[in-house]
């Protein structure tokens, strides 16, 4: 039922924003299809930071799992029409 | 540097909580659970009578949830079950979930149990993952095992990070050898998940919310997931 909705094929704009010492993007927000996984968030962080641990979480509050879709993440915990995903790179372990 | 120091000065919290705050987590945590993750085994206190010279509060105890049939992470059977998960409000989705374990069941030759613990470490004062697998015939599974049940990204994280790796050690409680997350970075990367949110920082952080989203990390490693309706009750 879900697949067939409109709502799996529109794009969810994600807004990344860097927590702790982690580096600031120079382009904060994308737009990324709904049907898409957070794996591909994640996926594009580490390319873009060129760090292999990430840690990266939603709304001060959970990490979501990397096979999520992005339109669910949006559905529940978008805000402003985005969804605000945190990042922090390893700092005290690793 | 500054910025980090400005930081600390918002949120004195170290990301560790004491044994009493953990019992009123774990009893939230379990509620929640209940209510949003009506198709999987429950998690349950379980009291220990265990005397300690230091705390003898009532609430000595943990977290278990045990019989749990992991499902290999192939992406057709991780989509239905993440439908499992989504919508439990309507009957008839509960039904289909019920099928879809049926299902995967009889499809698998060989399914593998697997029983969860969260115990407080007294020493770390956060919550630990424990674990342990076994066989149908009640025959314990090899972590060579272990690790073809886990989902890719499991391998990934633990390969990545180096706070989740997996070790044997005995249970605190039945002092048996289990598999432990180890809990060394545990404090770190839960301070760091209610960072940035001003409300937290101003009031401390809310117990009954540490466990859900302690899970929400801690989960990814073992493939148990929470449903997004149980996240959205910790998420501002």
């Amino acid at each position: 039922m879900a697949a067939e909705s409109p709502s799996s094929v529109r794009k969810v704009v994600v807004h990344l924003r860097a927590t702790g010492d982690a580096p600031i993007l120079k382009q904060s927000k994308f737009k990324i299809a709904g049907a898409d996984k957070f794996a591909k968030v994640i996926d594009f962080l580490r390319r873009q930071l060129h760090r292999e641990t990430l840690f990266v979480y939603v709304n001060s509050a959970f990490s979501p799992n990397p096979d999520e879709s992005i339109i669910d993440l949006y559905t529940n915990f978008g805000f402003d029409g985005k969804l605000v995903v945190n990042y922090a790179c390893s700092m005290a372990w690793g | 540097m500054d910025q980090k120091e400005s930081v600390r000065d918002i949120t004195p919290w170290d990301g560790t909580l004491s044994s009493s705050d953990f019992f009123s987590a774990a009893c939230a945590f379990s509620e929640k659970w209940k209510r949003f993750s009506a198709s999987v085994p429950p998690w349950l206190w379980v009291p220990s009578r265990k005397h300690h010279l230091l705390s003898s509060h009532k609430e000595e105890g943990y977290l278990s949830l045990e019989g749990m049939c992991l499902i290999k992470s192939s992406e057709e059977q991780e989509s239905c079950r993440s439908q499992t998960w989504k919508e439990e409000s309507s009957i008839s989705q509960e039904e289909e979930a019920v099928d879809n374990a049926t299902l995967v069941q009889s499809s698998c030759d060989e399914v593998n149990h697997y029983d969860f613990h969260i115990v407080y470490s007294p020493s770390y004062r956060v919550p630990v993952l424990y674990f342990r697998s076994y066989h149908s015939d009640g025959q314990p599974l090899p972590f060579g095992e272990i690790e073809k049940d886990l989902p890719d990204h499991s391998a990934k994280i633990r390969s990545e990070s180096k706070w989740t790796f997996i070790t044997q050690e005995e249970h605190p409680y039945l002092n048996r050898p289990w598999y432990k997350l180890h809990p060394c970075g545990t404090s770190e990367w839960m301070k760091l998940l209610f960072l940035g949110d001003t409300a937290l920082n101003k009031n401390g952080f809310v117990i009954e919310h540490y466990l859900v989203s302690w899970f929400s990390v801690i989960g990814q490693v073992v493939g148990l997931k929470i449903p997004l309706g149980m996240l959205e009750t910790v998420s501002c």
